[in-house]
């Protein structure tokens, strides 16, 4: 009921539910058969792990949706062994570094976890995913197979690593070094899938991996900030000690000591890491900007305005100190609407950028260099998609290497834009003859 | 591999730029000789922030529009380039930029070249492209405005056309720089303007939405591209790249325009508890009253047309160029520039 009520008080987002749910047709039509047995049951395992993720990948290309699904629920297998706090450290370890030899294997699955390990299933019917994994090409088998290697021995570090588990994260390139892990990888791997398969830019391989590394980290760096409250709960930290102790000589300080003081302090630190996490801004930007397949671009660019918006959402927000906060149902669905296309995302951005400096605090010690990071990502949009008037009459200005890529995907942008103006256009014929009916009926009630 | 400078003429380099200009020649060129040439004597006094010897410059006083004063300051200096920074403070009559901005630029120009100096580098200002209306991340590809909107950027643009096109490969090289919004040790208008604004408790007020993206330069950087800009013209490699071009000289880092402001009286501990916001449209209205009853009360308004529109409109320019061609990167940062001009202005204070 809370939901129905925030929605009607937010009416541009109760149209964007109403458009969402009933006029919103995805690139590619999912029957829901499946060729094999196995395959039907490893869409059904992504649904119990991940309803929200099972969603967006069921959208995708049907080459790509496959590989993509079975890399995810190979990662989701490593995490769940990771995560079980009912297994040792000694049997954890090993496990964890070999586990991409399991995936030579035509049979293997592990049914040691923990009976309230919420996803065990995946390791339980490990032979399904091993299945439908050798029946895809090689190359994506071996793409998945790499990525699992790296991350599992990244785990496997962590879990040894005294320090970490003890205070946390330390420096700012640990917290790189920890986000690479846990979001960086998956990005790069993404990313070879997706340009293996032609639906992206090749460059995007050729670049040392930095922008899709700028991909993975700003949604983990997002959520590591949000989720601030609720990972001292589970008893765990993110937050660098690096930016932490110049606000607090104790990070659960800020929840526990209720002081306005304290929540100064508190919000100047949650500042410092929206500043941080602003920097991937326009690495993620350039990368969307090469990912050509519709269906792709909504996989890549869905995650990313939701980050974009938590930012927002976080940016000076004691909230964050006390509870975990969410953005709203309705925003979540017009930023899905609304990333359809490069020029809408970048459009997205801006206007969270701005949001982000218009809550500044004069008084924060970040103040200017939140300014100046919001002013470089503002440039950064107006070059790709000038502000209305901006450019004299016949001027020519010199092309930037992102303008190219804007050039390039123009066509795709357009055609999708299009398909969405038609789309709002049923949404709004429909809206305005429920308005009418109910008018009608109402009047002769009334008569 | 560069041709290393054996000697500079600074014209107008006892100005707020041109002290910077001596310190940057000094630091970046070694066994450079320096030698300065304005219409001022000496500064008496040079604040502890530069750290060039004060005695090993030579000072030339003479008359930018006098060619005989020109002449002997070349002479004397037997210059390998010259960098002509002079020009009048805003506010000013129309003649004095004129003689200053024009004249003397086309005397300073056609004396070097007959004199055969080879190279040139001119101060344009970002400002001749601008109007009043908004200018959105602007390259060099901007033309100037058929109306300009004051006498000032008017005659900087016929000088920097008329420096650009005085420009012959082979024989007189030419360049010219168009910093935006200077400030730093030895500023009279920015931040001291600022500052004032603040003691006399406007500080509170803010015109416009405070979206609009404005580009400052310190004024060591806008020296150090000097620098560059004439070390490129001299080195055959890169000639002809970068002569006969404007180039814009920003710090890189667009900011908005109320977060600047606040940002100097936070540094100079004043913070406001709230703001009070004028759209533009208001405080244009509210410009144009306080222009007319200044006159009635006969004093200076604090509101003018002139200012809001200044304040609320987007000064952002794209520097590519400059990094690309003359290799500029803005060695301090906007807040490091900020603390040392508030330093210097608590040194002379």
């Amino acid at each position: 009921m809370g939901k129905l009520v925030q929605l009607i008080s937010h009416p541009s987002e109760l149209r964007a539910v109403l458009q969402y749910k009933l006029f919103r047709k995805p690139v590619h039509e999912n029957d829901g058969k499946y060729k094999s047995e196995e395959l039907a049951y490893c869409y059904y395992m992504l649904g119990c792990t991940s309803r929200s993720f099972a969603a967006v990948i069921k959208e995708l290309e049907p080459e790509l949706r496959d590989a993509i699904m079975i890399f995810y629920l190979v990662l989701r297998a490593l995490d769940t062994v990771e995560d079980d706090m009912t297994l040792s450290s000694d049997f954890k370890v090993p496990l964890l570094r070999e586990f991409h030899h399991n995936l030579k294997l035509k049979e293997w699955s592990f049914d040691g976890s923990g009976p309230n390990e919420k996803d065990r299933i995946v390791l339980v019917h490990f032979n399904s995913i091993l299945s439908v994994y050798h029946s895809l090409k090689p190359i994506y088998q071996d793409i998945i197979k790499d990525i699992t290697d790296r991350m599992g021995n990244g785990m496997a570090d962590y879990i040894l690593d005294e320090e970490f588990n003890m205070n946390g994260v330390a420096t700012i390139k640990d917290y790189d070094l920890y986000c690479h892990y846990v979001a960086g990888l998956v990005g790069e791997g993404l990313t070879k899938l997706m340009v293996e398969a032609e639906f992206a830019d090749a460059s995007l391989t050729k670049d040392g991996f930095v922008k899709s590394e700028s991909m993975g980290l700003f949604l983990q760096k997002t959520n590591i900030i949000r989720d601030y409250e609720e990972d001292l709960r589970d008893g765990r930290s993110f937050w660098p000690k690096e930016i932490w102790s110049k606000y607090t000589d104790s990070l659960p300080s800020f929840r526990e000591d209720k002081s306005p003081e304290s929540e100064k302090k508190g919000l100047e630190c949650i500042n410092e890491l929206v500043l941080n996490a602003l920097h991937h801004v326009k690495d993620c930007l350039t990368f969307l900007s090469l990912v050509n397949d519709p269906s792709c671009f909504n996989f890549c660019a869905i995650p990313q305005v939701m980050a974009i918006a938590t930012l927002a959402l976080v940016y000076n927000n004691p909230k964050v100190l006390r509870q975990n906060v969410k953005i709203r149902k309705g925003t979540t669905c017009n930023l899905i609407l609304k990333s359809r296309t490069f020029p809408g995302v970048v459009e997205i951005f801006r206007s969270y950028v701005r949001d982000i400096h218009h809550n500044s605090s004069v008084s924060d010690p970040n103040y200017l260099k939140i300014g100046i990071i919001c002013g470089e990502i503002e440039q950064f949009c107006e070059l790709m998609y000038p502000s209305k008037g901006a450019i004299p009459a016949g001027v020519k200005k010199e092309p930037h290497p992102i303008n190219s890529n804007v050039a390039k995907r123009a066509p795709i942008d357009n055609t999708i834009s299009k398909t969405i103006k038609a789309e709002e256009l049923k949404c709004d014929l429909t809206i305005a003859s429920a308005v009418t009916l109910l008018g009608a009926i109402l009047f002769y009630i009334r008569s | 591999m560069t041709k290393e400078l054996r000697s500079v003429l600074l014209v107008g380099g006892t100005g707020f730029l041109g002290l910077h200009l001596i310190e940057q020649f000094y630091r970046n060129c070694p066994n450079i000789k320096i030698y300065v040439f304005d219409v001022r004597t000496r500064p008496e006094k040079i604040s502890k922030y530069f750290s060039f010897p004060v005695n090993d410059v030579k000072f030339i006083q003479g008359d930018i529009t006098s060619e005989s004063d020109i002449s002997r300051a070349i002479e004397e200096s037997e210059c390998d380039v010259i960098v002509h920074s002079a020009s009048p403070m805003h506010g000013l009559p129309q003649e004095i930029y004129e003689k200053v901005n024009v004249t003397g630029t086309k005397k300073l120009v056609e004396t070097a070249k007959s004199m055969g100096v080879k190279a040139l580098v001119y101060t344009s200002s970002a400002g001749v492209i601008f109007n009043g209306q908004d200018i959105h991340n602007a390259d060099e590809s901007w033309p100037f405005p058929e109306q300009h909107m004051d006498g000032y950027n008017e005659t900087k643009a016929i000088a920097e056309t008329y420096v650009l096109e005085s420009n012959e490969p082979g024989k007189f090289l030419t360049i010219a720089l168009r910093p935006a919004g200077i400030f730093g040790p030895g500023d009279r208008q920015l931040v001291p303007g600022l500052r004032a604004v603040a003691k006399s408790g406007q500080s509170k007020f803010q015109v416009g939405d405070n979206n609009n993206l404005f580009d400052w330069t310190y004024a060591g950087n806008v020296a150090d591209a000097h620098v560059l800009a004439a070390q490129k013209l001299l080195d055959p490699e890169s000639s002809h790249a970068v002569s006969g071009q404007p180039f814009f000289i920003t710090n890189d880092s667009p900011t908005y325009f109320w977060t600047l402001a606040r940002t100097v009286w936070k540094a100079d501990g004043h913070i406001d508890k709230y703001n009070i916001v004028l759209n533009r449209p208001v405080a244009i209205v509210a410009g144009y009253l306080s222009v007319f009853a200044s006159k009635l009360l006969k004093k200076e308004p604090g509101l003018t047309p002139f200012r809001v529109k200044v304040v609320c409109a987007y000064r952002y320019h794209d520097i590519t160029k400059a990094k690309t061609l003359l290799g500029y990167k803005p060695k301090v940062d906007l807040e490091t520039g900020i603390r040392y001009t508030l330093d210097w202005m608590n040194e002379s204070e």
